[in-house]
């Protein structure tokens, strides 16, 4: 178990940059999930933790000390790869206890260390097994029995669970969070899922194009999301924006979008008249009115019902938005409804795309 | 099957003896082209060079060509420089293929580096391999040669000769030659093979061995040999095959020479059938080599096949 200090990391491969100097410090024992589309960066971030790929510019310490140009097996860290990595002419057990035998444990000491994480795992069974006779849910567990065996100082876990259907995927989340719970170890985990960064992370690191976005816990991001890209990303279906201008007004500030609707912001802030503006507001806050009710008139596109819920795709004046309801709608597409804005959900971003707080 | 035929016998009882000879023989009609074509092209010339084992057949003797059973073969037995070839094939075939395939697989690895230029490198490593075999011997004949090559020169400013001769006409030193001149010819065959073979493993799982804390040693021999075992057991046994049967370095560079020092089995079968014209004996010759590799490659076959069963 070790903290882990990044400070301004940066990679380029030829004259392609790819991180842009990223600092991060890892508290020890922290579940911390780097997550953010394909090519943020989010990936190198991880394989240079593990040595994987050299580090361009910065440091990296894990437990305090410099691990820059330490070999991957000098950092005494275990990763969990995307593809399971296992060695196809091991048997379970020997995939779980390579890195052991390499050190020269003794043999009962691997013994032991073998069948308490078999038995963890409910790997058991199947100690004998080469992988090939495995299901994928089953080569996950090795290839996590295979990194916990050692007990490292931290677990890197790239895209663990994409190659997974569905219901394993989540299966297996909920079994690394239990994990996690158990062992206590420094974690960092990469995933472009988004349920995946809420439910498994003590802190998520949105990353975009090489850049840091936001560090901060899931409710933290899903409530206050740092800018438009954290916003649009964290949250599913995705936060409906809309581009407006600041009214500062006499009794409160509002915005005023492009058809001259006004929709009320809780407080007033420091922005200029007129400037331009982005509201943003989550698909299960916008409220929904039958068309006598008051609010902004809207227009019903398209219904997808989850079964959990339902999802309405709306259009005002053009301006499409979604609406998540977890009432079952009686609606059809078409009619016109009203909708409203409750002030206290609104997101307001400014020109660059940052979040406006005052 | 069973209802089909039940329900033929009660619409037709009785089907001509004709028809059902044809109906019989259908399926051979259908295979025969290929199977004539298969037997007039290899079984034929097979056959008729076994049965010269066991008749006289001698070119330049018009009166030869008579049925003379085992003969040849207790011939054979009492023949001491077939023992020898026999021995001299057993190094030659050895040297060879060890060399050819050890420095294939340091080509191989090298080669499954990135560096600049190694499209260029893999297509100079496979040269060798396009020069026609007689075109090798005669090449490497002359650098061994002390008049108008190099290499003797070389090897005496090494001190690896006492003096700068030709190893090709030194009796302790001849069969050198030929092996020499063979693993230049033979090494990108191995290259190229296990550099295919390379590049089938997964990153990742060196990777993971990285993580696990293998050093490049231990990754080669946890993951690359594994990976590569039953390629190099299939190209060692068709290697091993060939090689053992490839006489023309040894015919052009040294012709056996000197006193029989680097006559192998396929080289002597080559001398009693063309020098001596005595195609029956060497006919015999042929069948107990042909044995001798058909027990080896089952062998290795065998060997093959619980390698692969037991992943």
């Amino acid at each position: 178990m070790a903290s882990i200090d990044i400070q301004d990391i940066r990679k380029s491969y030829g004259a392609v940059q790819v991180l842009h100097g990223v600092d991060l410090n890892i508290r020890d024992g922290e579940f911390i999930v780097l997550v953010g589309p394909s090519g943020c960066g989010k990936s190198t971030l991880l394989r240079m933790i593990a040595g994987l790929e050299e580090v361009t510019g910065g440091d990296i310490a894990i437990a305090g000390k410099r691990v820059n140009d330490l070999a991957p097996k000098d950092r005494d860290i275990a990763m969990v790869f995307q593809s399971y990595a296992l060695y196809p002419h091991m048997s379970v057990a020997e995939n779980m206890s390579y890195s052991l035998r390499l050190r020269k444990t003794p043999r009962e000491r691997i013994q032991s260390a073998v069948s308490a994480a078999a038995s963890k795992l409910g790997l058991d069974p199947l100690l004998e097994r080469r992988p090939k006779a495995l299901s994928g849910g089953q080569r996950q567990r090795v290839a996590m029995g295979r990194a916990i065996v050692r007990q490292p100082k931290a677990f890197l876990f790239d895209e663990p669970l994409s190659n997974l259907d569905a219901r394993l995927r989540e299966q297996m989340r909920a079994e690394i969070k239990k994990l996690h719970g158990d062992l206590g170890a420094t974690s960092i985990y990469v995933t472009h899922d988004q349920i995946e960064a809420m439910t498994l992370a003590d802190r998520i690191v949105a990353m975009h194009g090489g850049v840091v976005q936001q560090v901060g816990s899931p409710l933290d991001l899903y409530d206050r999301p740092a800018n438009l890209f954290v916003a649009g990303f964290i949250g599913s279906p995705g936060m409906n924006f809309l581009s407006a201008h600041y009214v500062p007004g006499e009794n409160g500030a509002s915005v005023r979008l492009g058809d001259g609707t006004l929709i009320a912001l809780p407080q007033k802030y420091t922005l200029a008249a007129d400037e331009p503006v982005t509201v943003g507001i989550r698909p299960e806050h916008v409220e929904l009115s039958d068309a006598d009710g008051t609010g902004v008139d809207a227009g019903v596109e398209l219904i997808e019902p989850t079964g959990f819920g339902t999802i309405l795709h709306l259009t005002h004046h053009g301006l499409p938005f979604k609406v998540f309801t977890v009432d079952r709608t009686h609606l059809n597409a078409g009619p016109a409804v009203k909708v409203s804005f409750p002030p206290g959900h609104l997101h307001l971003f400014d020109g660059e795309g940052d979040r406006v707080t005052s | 099957m069973t209802h089909t035929s039940s329900t033929d016998m009660r619409v037709q009882p009785k089907r001509p003896l004709l028809q059902r000879l044809a109906g019989a023989c259908e399926p051979y009609l259908y295979s025969a082209p290929s199977l004539v074509l298969i037997a007039t092209v290899m079984l034929v010339p097979l056959a008729l060079g076994l049965s010269y084992a066991f008749r006289d057949v001698q070119i330049l003797n018009p009166f030869s060509g008579g049925f003379i059973g085992l003969d040849h073969f207790r011939a054979l037995s009492q023949d001491q420089a077939f023992y020898r070839a026999l021995r001299n094939t057993l190094w030659w075939t050895g040297a060879s293929v060890f060399l050819q395939f050890f420095f294939g697989l340091i080509l191989a690895l090298l080669l499954d580096k990135p560096f600049r230029g190694r499209g260029i490198a893999q297509a100079l490593v496979f040269l060798p391999w396009a020069v026609p075999t007689f075109l090798t011997g005669l090449n490497w004949a002359w650098l061994f040669n002390p008049v108008i090559g190099p290499l003797p020169h070389w090897l005496f400013a090494l001190g690896l000769l006492d003096e700068p001769g030709n190893i090709l006409s030194d009796p302790q030193l001849a069969m050198w030659g030929p092996i020499v001149a063979n693993v230049w010819w033979g090494i990108p065959f191995f290259a190229i093979t296990l550099l295919a073979a390379l590049q089938a493993i997964p990153r990742d799982l060196y990777e993971a061995a990285a993580i696990d804390g293998a050093g490049p040693f231990q990754r080669f021999r946890s993951i690359t040999l594994p990976f590569l075992a039953p390629t190099i057991a299939i190209t060692v046994l068709l290697r091993t095959v060939w090689i053992s049967n490839f006489a023309d370095l040894i015919i052009v560079m040294t012709n056996g020479g000197p006193a029989d020092r680097t006559q192998i089995v396929a080289s002597y079968i080559f001398t009693q059938a063309f020098k001596r014209l005595d195609f029956g004996y060497a006919s015999a010759i042929s069948m107990v080599l042909l044995v001798l590799l058909l027990v080896y490659s089952m062998l290795i076959v065998l060997l093959r096949q619980t390698m692969l069963n037991r992943d």
